[in-house]
C-alpha cells in the first residue's frame, strides 16, 4: 500500500507541477485522505466503484488548486470485506499514515468495527451509505440515508401505492438488515399489518442457494393478499437472487421487490432483462435531470471509463467530500474539531437538483427517490420528494423514540429528551 | 404459456355482494352525473378537455385517488380512450409546459408528437416537456380499466395483457365479460387461461349458488395460488364476542378457556367488562382512599404486602368506591356469560362448507407437492455439491493429498466460461466450447501443481495442507489482478434460462436440471474410467497398494499425475456449471472448498459412491433444516457442520468405508 501511495502522490505531483496553476509550495506535506473501502471479498462489486469515485474528487480538487494551499493525496488500503481487518485498517490510516479524514465503509458491520477506533483516536470519517439509524458518533459524518430518509418512505410507498398486504423482509445477516427489520416490522405493525404478514429471512454473505427462499416467498400470496418483498441484501448474494426471481418468472407487477442496497453498480453485472419493474430506493439515480448531474457523469465516465455507471454512495461522497473542503477552508485547518465545528449547516447542491444541508446530528437533509429497473441497467425515477432532514434515531422503536442527536448545541449524540440528560458520549458498537 | 405460476388474486377483503353493489353504484352515480351535466353528444366531444379536467391528478397519480380520473376518462366513451390508456401506462405520455398532453417517443434531444384528438404528429424539443410516469398501483388500475376494451381486441397481446389485469385484480363486473370472450377465443393457450380464470371467478362472484359450489369443487385439485387464493378468500373470517350466537354462517364457536387471559383483553377491547386492574392500578386506587393513615379499616403499614394491598382494596370494593377487583373467578364469570365466535364473511353455509372441504383437499395436495419440490431442491443441491466434490475425492481418496487449492480450480474453470464468452458471444456454442476447454485448462494446472509442488510432498499431509493453502490464496490474488475484483457475468443460453415449471409449487430452473445431468454424467464416467480403463485398473492398483504396484510396472508418479490432473480438470467443469448458476468472482473457490472436504469425508474416501452419498445426505440434511428453520440460512448451515461433526464421531471413516489394508491404517 505504501508503494501504491508514493506512486499516486508522485503522479499527483508530476501533474500538477506540468500544469502548473496551482501554487503548492507552501506546503511541507500533502494533506492525506483515506480511503478505507474493500476491494475484495464479497462486498467488492459495491465498494471498489466508491474508491475509485474518491480518487476522481481527489483529482478533481488538486486541479483546482488543493486544499488550503495543499495538494490533497489519497491513501487507498483494501480491507477486503474482513470486518476485524477493517478496524485494523483504520488504526493504520490514523497512526501510521496520519490521514486527516477518512472516506470509507459500506456495512453497517464494518462501521461499527471502525468506530471504537476512530472515537479513540478523534478520527474522522465520512459514511456515505445508507444505514438503519441508532448512531450518531461524534467522529462521524452520514452523508447516506437515515432510515426516515429511505427504509420507511419505501414502505409507504409499498402500503399506499402498491397495496401491499404481505411483507417478505429477506436480508443478509448482519446488523443493517436486522435493525431496519425491527424497525420496518414495528411500523407495519403501527400500520395495522398482522404479525403473521410479516415473513423475515437471513442470508449470509454471498448467499448462492435462493431457490428454497423464494418458492417460499411465492407461498405466501396463498390467501390472496398482495405480497411485496422489501430486501436488505447486500454484496454479491443479489446476483443469485435476482437471477433465481427471473427464472422463477416473477414479475414486478406480480411481487414487487423494492432493494435498499442495490444500485445501477450492483446491476451491471447483472441480465436485467428479466428485471424490468422493480423497484429500488435510494436519494440519487443515475437518471436525475439536473445539470450538476450531466457534469458529474461526464466527468466520471473520462475518469474511469465509458461503460462505468455513477449511483447514490457515489453522491454521497460528492457531498460529503466537498463539504469537508469547504469546513477546512472555513476553519482554516483540517483539524477534526475545527472542521466538525465548521461542518454544521455546511450547505452544497446535490445532483439531484437541489441542495444539501449538514445537520447538527450529522446526518444531511436528502430527498427520497424511487425508482423502476430498467432494461439497460438504469432506473427510471416513479417518486422524488423535496429534501427529507435525516433522523438518526427512529420514532419507531420506543428505546428510540426517546433520544434525539445535537452535536452543535447539546454537544451529545443520544440525548434522551424525557430525562434530559445525555445518555452517553461514545457510540454503542 | 400463460401459467398461473406467480399470478394471484390482489383483492382486497371485501365481501362479493358489496362489491358488486359498490360498482352498480358508482357506474350508476357516474350516469346521474352525466345527465345532469348535460353533457352533449359523445362522438362531437374532443379528449384534450377532459384530460385538462383532471390534469393535476393525471401528472401526479396516486393509485387511491386516481380511480374517479380513470372513471371519468372511460365514462367519456371516446374512441381514443383505449389508446390513451395504454400509452400512459407506458409512461409515453408527456404534457408540454403549457399543460396540454401528448403522446410521444423520445429520439435524443426531441420528441415525437401525437396528438390525442388529431393524431397528428409533430416533432419539439424535449425540454418543453415532462415525461409523466405513474406508478406500479396505479398501472394495476388502468390496466384494470383496459380490460372492458381489450378483451375482444384482435391483437393477441392486448387480449393476454386484459387477462393478465384481471388475474391480479378479479372483480365481479369482469366475470360476465370474460365468460363472453371465451367462445370467441381463437389462441387454445389463452382460452384455456381465460376458462381456468373464469373458474376462479366463478367461485367468488358467479350469482347462482350451485354453479359457485361446482366451481369450488373444481379448485380442489388445483394446487395453484391462485386457487387457493380464491378459497382462503370464500372463508375469511372475522373473530368477535356477544352474549348471544349471533345471525350469520358461524365457522366456529371458540372455548374462551383454553386462553382466558387473550380472551378477557378482547372483552375489554369489544367494551363488554372492565379492564383487569394492574398492581399499578391497585395502588393509585389505594392512595386516593387513605383516611386518616388507614385504607378502609387497613393500616398503612401493612400495605407493603401484596396481599393485604389485595384485600385493602376488596374492601373498597364492597364499599362502592373502585370498581370490582377483577379476580380470576370474575374473569371466568365474565367469559363463560358471552359467546366467542368466528364469523364467516360469506353468508351461505353451503358455499363455506363446500369451500371448506375443497381447501383441505388442496392443502394436503400442496403438502405433498411441497415434499416433492424439497426433494427436488435437494437433488439439485446434492448434485451441485458431488460436481464439486468428486474431484476432491478423487485427489484425496487414490493419493492421500489434502488440496485446499480444489476450490480455485473451480474458480478457474468458471473464468475460463467467462473468456470463453468474450470471444464467442453465442451463448450456446461458447458453453459447449467452454467445458471441453475448462477441461483443458485446469487439468494442466493440476498436472503443474502436482510436479511442482505436491510431488515433493508425498505422505507429509500437514505440508501439503499448507502449501496448497498458500497456492490457493496466490491463486485468488492471480484472479484479481488479471479480470479484476468485480463479478464477471457467466450467462446462459436462452434454452437454459427459466424454470421447469410442474405447478405453482413444484419448480425447478433448467440449470439446475443441466447440473444434474452433469453431475449423473461424470458419476458415469468416474466410474467407467476407474472400471473400465487402462488408467482405472492402474490408478486403483495404485491406490491400493503403491509398493507393489510399481514392481509390476506401474510408474506411480505418472498416475499420481494423471490422477491429480484428472480430479482437477472435473473441477474445472463444476466451476463452468456453478458459475452459470451462481457467480463468478474470485472468492467463489473458498465458498465450496469446505462443503467439498465435508462431502468428502462424510462420504468416505476413496470411493466414487461414498462421495455420492455424502453428497446425497449434505444435501437433503440441509434442505430438510432449511424447511424446519425458513428464516434463517445461516443457522441451517450451522446446525448441518454441527451434525456432520456428530456423524462423525459416530462414523470416522464416512458413509462407504474401504477396508482392509486398502484403509491405509
Amino acid at each position: 500500500m505504501s508503494i501504491r501511495s508514493t506512486l499516486l502522490s508522485t503522479i499527483s505531483a508530476g501533474v500538477i507541477s506540468v500544469a502548473g496553476s496551482a501554487v503548492l509550495a507552501e506546503c511541507a506535506t500533502p494533506i492525506k485522505v483515506g480511503v478505507l473501502h474493500s476491494l475484495s471479498g464479497s462486498m467488492a462489486i459495491s465498494e471498489t466503484t466508491l474508491k475509485d469515485a474518491m480518487l476522481m474528487l481527489i483529482d478533481q480538487q488538486n486541479a483546482k488548486g488543493g486544499l488550503l494551499g495543499c495538494e490533497l493525496e489519497a491513501v487507498v488500503v483494501d480491507p477486503a470485506s474482513d470486518w476485524p481487518l477493517f478496524a485494523e485498517k483504520a488504526r493504520e490510516l490514523l497512526t501510521v499514515n496520519k490521514v486527516d479524514v477518512i472516506f470509507g465503509n459500506w456495512t453497517s458491520v464494518s462501521r461499527k468495527s471502525v468506530l471504537p477506533v476512530i472515537e479513540e483516536l478523534n478520527g474522522l470519517l465520512f459514511y456515505p451509505v445508507q444505514y438503519e439509524g441508532e448512531e450518531s458518533s461524534k467522529n462521524v459524518f452520514y452523508t447516506g440515508a437515515a432510515p426516515n430518509q429511505q427504509a420507511i418512505p419505501a414502505t409507504d410507498y409499498f402500503l399506499e401505492e402498491l397495496g401491499v398486504e404481505k411483507f417478505a423482509l429477506l436480508g443478509t445477516d448482519y446488523v443493517y438488515p436486522r435493525t431496519t427489520n425491527n424497525i420496518l416490522e414495528s411500523y407495519l405493525k403501527d400500520k395495522g399489518i398482522a404479525a403473521e404478514d410479516i415473513f423475515v429471512n437471513y442470508t449470509p454473505f454471498g448467499q448462492s442457494d435462493w431457490a428454497t427462499i423464494v418458492a417460499d416467498v411465492v407461498a405466501l400470496g396463498e390467501d390472496g393478499k398482495q405480497v411485496g418483498v422489501i430486501s436488505t441484501i447486500n454484496g454479491d448474494a443479489n446476483i443469485g437472487f435476482y437471477k433465481e426471481l427471473a427464472a422463477a418468472g416473477i414479475s414486478a407487477d406480480d411481487i414487487p421487490v423494492i432493494a435498499f442496497s442495490v444500485g445501477e453498480e450492483e446491476l451491471s453485472g447483472l441480465d436485467t432483462s428479466n428485471l424490468v419493474g422493480h423497484l429500488a430506493a435510494w436519494n440519487y439515480f443515475q437518471s436525475a435531470e439536473s445539470e450538476v448531474n450531466k457534469y458529474f457523469i461526464a466527468a466520471w465516465k473520462a475518469f474511469a471509463g465509458k461503460e462505468r455507471v455513477t449511483n447514490d454512495p457515489m453522491e454521497a461522497h460528492f457531498i460529503g467530500f466537498n463539504m469537508w473542503v469547504n469546513a477546512a477552508i472555513e476553519a482554516g485547518t483540517t483539524d477534526v474539531d475545527a472542521v466538525r465545528t465548521a461542518m454544521y449547516g455546511q450547505e452544497h447542491p446535490n445532483l439531484t437538483g437541489g441542495t444539501a444541508v449538514m445537520l447538527p446530528n450529522h446526518h444531511l437533509a436528502k430527498p427520497v427517490l424511487i425508482g423502476e429497473i430498467q432494461a439497460d441497467g438504469q432506473f427510471d425515477i416513479i417518486i422524488q420528494t423535496s429534501e427529507v432532514p435525516g433522523d438518526a434515531w427512529t420514532d419507531f422503536l420506543p428505546a428510540s423514540a426517546v433520544l434525539k442527536s445535537d452535536w452543535k448545541d447539546l454537544g451529545c449524540g443520544m440525548y434522551n429528551i424525557e430525562t434530559e440528560t445525555c445518555v452517553q458520549l461514545t457510540s454503542n458498537y | 404459456m400463460m401459467q398461473a405460476r406467480g399470478s394471484y388474486l390482489g383483492v382486497n377483503h371485501v365481501p362479493v355482494f358489496q362489491l358488486i353493489e359498490r360498482l352498480n353504484m358508482r357506474s350508476a352515480l357516474f350516469a346521474l352525473i352525466l345527465m345532469v351535466c348535460g353533457v352533449p353528444a359523445v362522438t362531437a366531444q374532443t379528449f384534450q378537455p377532459i384530460l385538462q379536467t383532471y390534469a393535476s391528478e393525471i401528472v401526479k397519480p396516486s393509485r387511491k385517488t386516481v380511480g374517479a380520473t380513470i372513471d371519468a376518462i372511460t365514462a367519456s366513451g371516446l374512441p381514443q380512450i383505449t389508446f390513451f390508456l395504454e400509452q400512459w401506462s407506458e409512461k409515453n405520455i408527456w404534457q408540454r409546459n403549457d399543460g396540454t398532453f401528448f403522446v410521444a417517443t423520445a429520439a435524443g434531444d426531441s420528441l415525437t408528437l401525437t396528438d390525442v384528438d388529431t393524431q397528428a404528429t409533430t416533432t419539439a424539443p424535449k425540454s418543453d416537456f415532462k415525461q409523466l410516469k405513474p406508478n406500479g398501483g396505479v398501472r394495476r388500475l388502468i390496466g384494470t380499466a383496459l380490460v372492458q376494451f381489450q378483451l375482444l381486441d384482435p391483437d393477441l397481446s392486448r387480449r393476454e395483457t386484459a387477462v393478465a389485469s384481471i388475474a391480479r385484480r378479479p372483480e365481479a363486473a369482469q366475470l360476465a365479460p370474460l365468460l363472453a370472450s371465451i367462445g370467441g377465443e381463437v389462441d387454445e393457450a389463452l382460452k384455456a387461461r381465460k376458462t381456468q380464470l373464469a373458474n376462479f371467478m366463478s367461485a367468488s362472484f358467479a350469482t347462482d349458488t350451485q354453479d359457485r359450489i361446482a366451481a369450488i369443487n373444481s379448485l380442489s385439485a388445483d394446487t395453484s395460488v391462485e386457487a387457493r387464493a380464491v378459497l382462503n378468500q370464500i372463508l375469511t373470517t372475522t373473530t368477535g364476542v356477544a352474549s348471544l350466537a349471533p345471525e350469520g354462517n358461524i365457522a366456529a364457536i371458540l372455548d374462551p378457556m383454553v386462553t382466558p387471559d387473550q380472551s378477557y383483553d378482547a372483552l375489554v377491547k369489544a367494551k363488554r367488562a372492565l379492564p383487569k386492574q394492574t398492581a399499578g392500578d391497585i395502588k393509585k386506587a389505594l392512595e386516593a382512599n387513605i383516611t386518616v393513615g388507614r385504607i378502609a379499616g387497613f393500616p398503612l403499614a401493612q400495605m407493603d404486602d401484596p396481599l393485604m394491598r389485595k384485600a385493602a382494596y376488596t374492601a373498597l370494593a364492597a364499599e362502592g368506591r373502585v370498581p370490582v377487583l377483577i379476580t380470576p373467578e370474575v374473569r371466568d364469570a365474565a367469559l363463560s356469560s358471552h359467546i366467542f365466535y368466528e364469523l364467516y364473511a360469506e353468508p351461505n353455509a353451503q358455499i363455506t362448507a363446500a369451500a371448506e372441504v375443497a381447501r383441505k383437499s388442496a392443502n394436503n395436495r400442496v403438502a405433498t407437492a411441497q415434499f416433492a419440490d424439497l426433494t427436488l431442491d435437494a437433488l439439485s443441491l446434492a448434485s451441485i455439491f458431488f460436481l464439486a466434490a468428486i474431484g476432491l475425492a478423487i485427489t484425496f481418496g487414490v493419493m492421500g493429498v489434502i488440496n485446499m487449492a480444489h476450490g480455485e480450480f473451480i474458480m478457474m474453470g468458471a473464468y475460463t466460461g467467462y473468456v470463453v464468452q468474450l470471444f464467442i458471444p453465442n451463448y450456446t456454442v461458447s458453453i459447449f466450447v467452454a467445458l471441453p476447454l475448462a477441461f483443458a485448462v485446469t487439468f494442466v494446472a493440476g498436472v503443474v501443481m502436482e510436479r511442482l509442488v505436491v510431488r515433493r510432498l508425498y505422505h507429509r499431509p500437514l505440508e501439503t495442507l499448507l502449501a496448497t493453502f498458500g497456492i490457493s490464496i496466490a491463486l485468488q490474488q492471480l484472479a484479481k489482478n488479471v479480470f479484476g475484483t468485480q463479478a464477471r457475468p457467466l450467462t446462459s443460453p436462452d434454452w437454459l434460462a427459466g424454470a421447469w415449471i410442474v405447478n405453482d409449487v413444484i419448480q425447478i430452473s433448467y440449470i439446475r436440471i443441466a447440473i444434474f445431468i452433469l453431475a449423473l454424467l461424470f458419476l458415469g464416467l468416474i466410474i467407467y474410467i476407474l472400471k473400465r480403463t487402462r488408467l482405472g485398473l492402474e490408478v486403483r492398483a495404485v491406490t491400493q497398494n503403491s509398493g507393489m504396484a510399481s514392481s509390476l510396472g506401474i510408474n506411480p508418479d505418472r498416475i499420481n499425475m494423471m490422477t491429480f490432473g484428472l480430479g482437477s480438470g472435473i473441477a474445472g467443469i463444476a466451476g463452468v456449471a456453478i458459475g452459470l448458476y451462481a457467480k463468478v468472482t474470485s472468492e467463489m473457490g473458498s465458498d465450496y472448498i469446505v462443503q467439498s472436504f465435508m462431502t468428502v469425508v462424510v462420504g468416505g474416501v476413496g470411493n466414487v459412491w461414498g462421495t455420492l452419498a455424502g453428497a446425497a445426505m449434505i444435501g437433503f440434511g440441509q434442505k430438510g433444516i432449511e424447511w424446519l428453520n425458513p428464516s434463517n440460512t445461516l443457522a441451517a448451515q450451522t446446525y448441518m457442520i454441527l451434525f456432520v461433526i456428530l456423524f462423525i464421531q459416530f462414523r470416522p471413516k464416512g458413509i462407504v468405508a474401504l477396508k482392509g489394508r486398502a484403509a491405509g491404517d
